[in-house]
């Protein structure tokens, strides 16, 4: 190793700054504060790794040494979770989503592009000056602004390849800046309350800046309004959306706000207070009105009811139930949720109805697990119930990992004391004393919402001991998931809470009856909990006159992928996947044609067009080779391909696998590379009936559901699509994606505008300013750049081995 | 409280699994991952039943009995699937059973068993080995054109070892006296007759692994003229075979299932061997079936290091914690692992493939 490379940043080896005696001390002073117990072991690597960048060889050692920890626990389940990193990486962490809205959007690409750019290497992961690293995350949970990067927590949607140098300068340049907040003097005679959405995706958006503009004007106006941040509306594809209330209750709404509108927007609405301060206003209009056009473009100047017309559209056939009061609540405002009825239903539970009354109307409700499965709450509650053991818990399961969704994470930044009251009502139910949040570690405003809630619940004392004078003690804590989809199954999560390896277990015996600790435990979706206090307060009778005779009630869904409005919704069960994908996603974007729908993420299926008059149903879902799963839906169109899609979700499932059992570890490694070697044109037809063999095999003999329903996305693909899979087994990729069989080319459309050539990255088209430009095949890398930038539309895809046929 | 498999009732007790009741009722059910008095992982599926109603397939060694269930446990759904998953374990079994030497041997003579024996400075037994497998006939060396030393992988890397040379030698040391064991003579048909697992491709570094169990320097012989030429020579075997060949419950199953190993075999490591001198220890990874017994074995000791297991999915492996190797497991928490171990993956320099 020569000088150069010796410990000046560029060499990532073990030997970085650390001392031991600084290793030590952070470890002496993270067990301090979490315990020595062998379950403590995720949480104490987490506090390690935060303080540290990463978990250093000799932090391992002296943690086995301080605690109860052995190094056969400690090296299992640290190189079993992703979060854990046993090399440093770069000073900042580009996340990279690879989730399935942004598969679709091209992420692999944006991945490239980055690694590029940044000359970051799969060997050594982190950029020659040591300030970034790469990491492909499953889903960020903001598929509607796909794709994403997020770098250190903050986040970029609608990202383009060629934005790599804009995006980390302006990353550097803007250092993390506290959340501004409106100093909130209370009391209610504000001429109006001025609402922005601040959900994680809507921050990307830019909803951050329109605030800090809204705070702006008001202070220099001196408006009386109240400036509120609120939670997700759903309407992602409408962001920055600003809503503006007035006493008299007239709501005006405005979608896509660019901050040089706020001014206006505002002004429109409430006028300043003082007589000099009008008069500022005034005098600036008149400016502007001699100065720009703009005005008459302007959104304060079209008419109400069109631009409500979008958003109506958007909402129509929604019914909000555990998402009521979307866009109305501040998230982190108790006496908000106090006002809006929060509470009610726990106190009503508490006040006059007993445990087994409870469970009754659950039951009687129909609410089915929203988690994917659908297994009957009140079922579970009673068996939970009914367990004779004193001590038992209840868990609420926030490890979304389906890389597509997002819906949980919305519900708890957007809702979290009404999911807290829905876990305190269960708890009642069931008669169990304690209650967890596992929360991944990618959803750290969902952690910090959850956790802000809880301290002012606990303040309260609506949360702890004897709870509002009833005698009913409950308390909860907070766990965040350390980077394992599969930990999602109920018995993979209780073994990471007990600081094992997250691998499944066999059921039964069933959680509910001997789960964490070996005690009854209660492990329920967020969006279940989050509609138990909306049943309590209305009764079952009117959460099951909605939905579908089977599956009662309503669903959250994130609809994303290629669809001209995406967001988050929540429809009655029943409702078509038609009606969901036109009438609110207003059908697919950029004019191309509807193919299909991925319903469930990886464990579910696709749903093509034509069966699109399929309603949201369990049974229904089930029947046609879907699944129902958590809510993920991506839209798919004719540019996709069945078989891409099929692969990318393998390649998911199989790294996801936890590798106990022989059917789903060697299984989904073989059907992965099946259909790597289809997506390259390297595969035939006997390896498609190998596939056929493998999907059911793995289905039948996987021990969890991960294993059992990895192969969903073929058998659907294969049940619906098969002709594409043949195609490409003939060497065709008839959606003209996958790279190694298609290439791109330059028609006469050409008229040499050389914009091809200044974006190509790897300088695969030659200067020739006013001739028809050519791509050199040898060279061209297929990153799309090109064909994204030309502005004649001139460049086309075309399959390598059937030439005539495809034009 | 009982339940029926295979028609047959069995009453059980409470936390009793299928397993244990099918044992009861005489019901043979094939296991690789489970042992008794370890507690049950369910990975390797290959005590797959049916139960009937469902029609779900659930491990038997971990599915607890329940009143009133029916099972099957050896239609032809449940023997297919038993199959089917000896089949992939087979397809990332990047390991050879015999060597080449061995395979290609018109006789079936145990050709790396001669070597470790005689580089352990065993002449008795290397002799007695000769005279088992010739059963006072001929050696057939003396006319055999050395199809062993052609295929012998040490040529790749200076020469063959010399093997017929060495085996002439021995057998001109069998003497009168000694009795003729009641073996049978040594056959190719037997050798090729059984299910073999076959290593496929190996790079180049992969084929440079089984050097490890030769020392740095050796002396090479072509003529072996003594016992101690012969033992100088038998040292630069690279031991190819797997030393559980005769004792590996994977192979056991495979023949017992008239499978044929799968060709096309899959990665989820490159083929190494893990050597401890020490406590004598052979791990090689790429015959891992990842049942964990000698993570479980181990559990309950106090005794460090342990092996455990680390990664996730299709690339997780066992090694002793914090170091990825095996250099510091002792000798007595060895002897237990190795026996424990349903395949070759952990093996000891002493074990002997004697079939």
């Amino acid at each position: 190793m020569n000088e150069r490379e010796e410990h000046t940043g560029t060499c990532n080896c073990d030997n970085n700054a650390l001392s031991v005696g600084e290793i030590v001390s952070v470890v002496d002073s993270v067990v301090r504060q979490t315990g020595t117990e062998k379950d403590k072991v995720i949480l104490i690597l987490q506090e390690v790794q935060k303080r540290l960048n990463y978990i250093p060889s000799d932090a391992l050692k002296h943690i086995c040494r301080v605690t109860e920890i052995t190094p056969g626990q400690i090296s299992g389940v640290s190189t079993f979770y992703s979060q854990f990193r046993h090399i440093p990486s770069g000073r900042h962490t580009i996340k990279i989503c690879a989730g399935t809205a942004c598969h679709v959007k091209g992420s692999q690409l944006i991945s490239e592009a980055f690694k590029r750019d940044l000359q970051i290497t799969d060997e050594r992961n982190a950029s020659p000056d040591n300030l970034f690293s790469i990491e492909e995350v499953a889903c960020l949970g903001c598929c509607t602004i796909a794709p994403v990067v997020q770098i250190d927590g903050k986040t970029y949607g609608h990202v383009r390849p060629t934005q790599v140098n804009e995006i980390v300068n302006d990353f550097l340049r803007t250092a993390a800046r506290e959340p501004q907040h409106d100093d909130d003097k209370g009391g209610n005679d504000y001429d109006a309350e001025v609402r922005i959405g601040l959900g994680s995706c809507c921050v990307a958006g830019g909803s951050r800046e329109i605030l800090g503009r809204l705070l702006e004007i008001k202070e220099y106006y001196d408006l009386n309004i109240k400036v509120k941040p609120v939670g997700c509306v759903g309407v992602c594809n409408q962001t920055p959306l600003l809503e503006i209330v007035s006493p008299a209750d007239e709501n005006s709404r405005y979608t896509n706000v660019r901050k040089d509108q706020v001014e206006e927007i505002l002004l429109k609405h409430i006028r300043p207070r003082s007589l000099n301060k009008r008069l500022r206003f005034r005098i600036n209009n008149l400016a502007d009105t001699f100065v720009s056009d703009d005005l008459v473009y302007s959104p304060v100047n079209i008419a109400a009811d069109m631009r409500e017309r979008t958003l109506n559209d958007f909402l129509s056939i929604q019914v909000h139930l555990a998402t009521v009061n979307s866009g109305v609540m501040k998230p982190d405002s108790w006496e908000e949720y106090l006002l809006l009825d929060g509470f009610s239903a726990l106190k009503t539970v508490l006040r006059s109805h007993d445990p087994a009354s409870v469970v009754r109307i659950i039951s009687d409700s129909g609410l089915r697990g929203r988690g994917g499965a659908g297994f009957p709450t009140g079922k579970k509650w009673g068996i939970v119930a009914a367990e004779e053991e004193k001590e038992k818990y209840v868990i609420c399961n926030g490890d979304e990992g389906d890389p597509g969704a997002f819906m949980d994470r919305m519900l708890l930044e957007s809702f979290p004391f009404r999911i807290i009251e829905g876990m305190l009502i269960a708890g009642y139910a069931t008669g169990a004393e304690k209650g967890i949040f596992y929360i991944r570690a990618e959803y750290p405003l969902a952690v910090s919402r959850i956790r802000n809630a809880l301290n002012i619940c606990i303040e309260k004392g609506i949360v702890g001991q004897n709870i509002l004078n009833t005698g009913f003690s409950f308390n909860i804590g907070i766990f965040e998931g350390a980077g394992a989809f599969v930990c999602g199954e109920e018995t993979a999560l209780i073994a990471s809470l007990e600081g094992r390896r997250g691998t499944p277990n066999l059921r039964p015996p069933y959680p509910a009856a001997k789960g964490f600790r070996d005690k009854p435990t209660l492990v329920n979706n967020v969006e279940t909990l989050a509609l138990v206090p909306w049943i309590i307060s209305n009764g079952a009778d009117a959460f099951s006159s909605i939905g579908t005779e089977k599956s009662k009630g309503t669903k959250v869904f994130a609809l994303a992928g290629k669809i001209a409005r995406g967001g988050l919704i929540e429809v009655p069960m029943g409702t078509t996947i038609r009606d969901i994908v036109e009438k609110i996603g207003h059908g697919v974007a950029e004019g191309r044609s509807f193919k299909a729908v991925q319903i469930g993420g990886p464990s579910g299926g696709c749903i093509p067009e034509s069966m699109a008059d399929t309603p949201v149903d369990y049974e229904e879902l089930a029947r046609m080779g879907a699944m129902m799963g958590s809510g993920g839906m991506v839209v798919l169109d004719n540019t996709d391909c069945m078989v891409d899609m099929a692969k990318y979700f393998l390649d998911f499932t199989h790294k996801q696998s936890c590798g106990k059992c022989t059917f789903c570890r060697v299984g989904t490694k073989k059907m992965l590379d099946i259909l790597a070697r289809l997506t390259k044109g390297e595969a035939d037809m006997s390896d498609i009936d190998e596939l056929d063999k493998l999907c059911i095999d793995v289905k039948n003999g996987s021990l969890c559901g991960l294993g059992k329903t990895a192969p969903n996305p073929v058998i659907t693909g294969l049940k619906y699509f098969r002709e594409e899979y043949e195609a490409h087994a003939r060497g065709l990729c008839p959606a003209k994606r996958c790279r190694d069989l298609i290439r791109y080319n330059i028609t006469d459309k050409c008229t040499g505008c050389t914009k091809c050539f200044q974006e190509c990255p790897v300088n695969a088209i030659a200067f020739r300013p006013y001739e028809k430009h050519e791509i050199d095949q040898e060279l061209c890398t297929k990153c799309d750049n090109c064909r994204v930038v030309c502005p004649e539309d001139a460049i086309e895809l075309v399959n390598l081995n059937d030439e005539d046929k495809d034009r | 409280m009982k339940i029926r498999i295979d028609n047959i009732e069995v009453e059980f007790f409470k936390d009793e699994t299928i397993l244990d009741c099918a044992r009861r009722a005489g019901i043979e059910i094939p296991t690789l991952c489970h042992r008794d008095g370890v507690e049950h992982y369910a990975s390797c599926m290959v005590c797959l039943v049916r139960v009937r109603g469902t029609n779900g397939l659930v491990p038997s060694c971990s599915a607890l009995a329940q009143d009133g269930m029916d099972i099957d446990a050896s239609g032809e759904e449940v023997v297919r699937m038993r199959h089917e998953s000896v089949n992939l374990l087979l397809s990332e079994h990047r390991a050879e059973c015999e060597a080449p030497c061995r395979i290609v041997c018109p006789a079936g003579y145990n050709i790396p068993l001669m070597n470790r024996l005689l580089g352990a400075q065993r002449f008795e037994e290397a002799v007695n080995l000769i005279r088992a497998e010739t059963g006072g006939e001929e050696l057939r060396c003396i006319s055999c054109k050395a199809f062993c030393e052609n295929a012998c992988r040490r040529k790749k890397i200076d020469n063959p070892v010399s093997i017929r040379n060495m085996r002439i030698f021995l057998s001109l040391n069998l003497t009168d006296t000694a009795d003729v064991t009641n073996s049978e003579p040594a056959s190719a048909e037997t050798v090729r007759g059984r299910f073999s697992s076959r290593t496929g491709r190996l790079d180049d570094s992969e084929q440079r692994e089984w050097l490890k169990e030769c020392p740095d320097n050796v002396t090479r012989h072509r003529e072996i003229t003594d016992f101690r030429s012969a033992a100088e020579e038998a040292v630069s075997c690279m031991h190819c075979d797997c030393r559980a060949a005769g004792d590996c419950r994977l192979r056991d199953l495979a023949g017992e299932f008239g499978l044929r190993d799968p060709g096309g075999k899959i990665a989820n490591a490159p083929v190494t061997k893990k050597i401890n001198r020490n406590a004598g220890l052979i791990f090689e990874h790429a015959k891992c079936i990842k049942c964990g017994l000698c993570v479980r074995i181990c559990i309950d000791s106090q005794e460090e290091p342990a092996p455990t297991f680390i990664n996730r999915g299709f690339v997780t492996i066992i090694s002793e914690p914090l170091t990825g190797q095996f250099d510091d497991i002792i000798p007595s928490v060895a002897r237990k692992c190795i026996e424990v171990c349903p395949t070759g993956a952990l093996s000891h320099f002493e074990d002997n493939n004697t079939i």
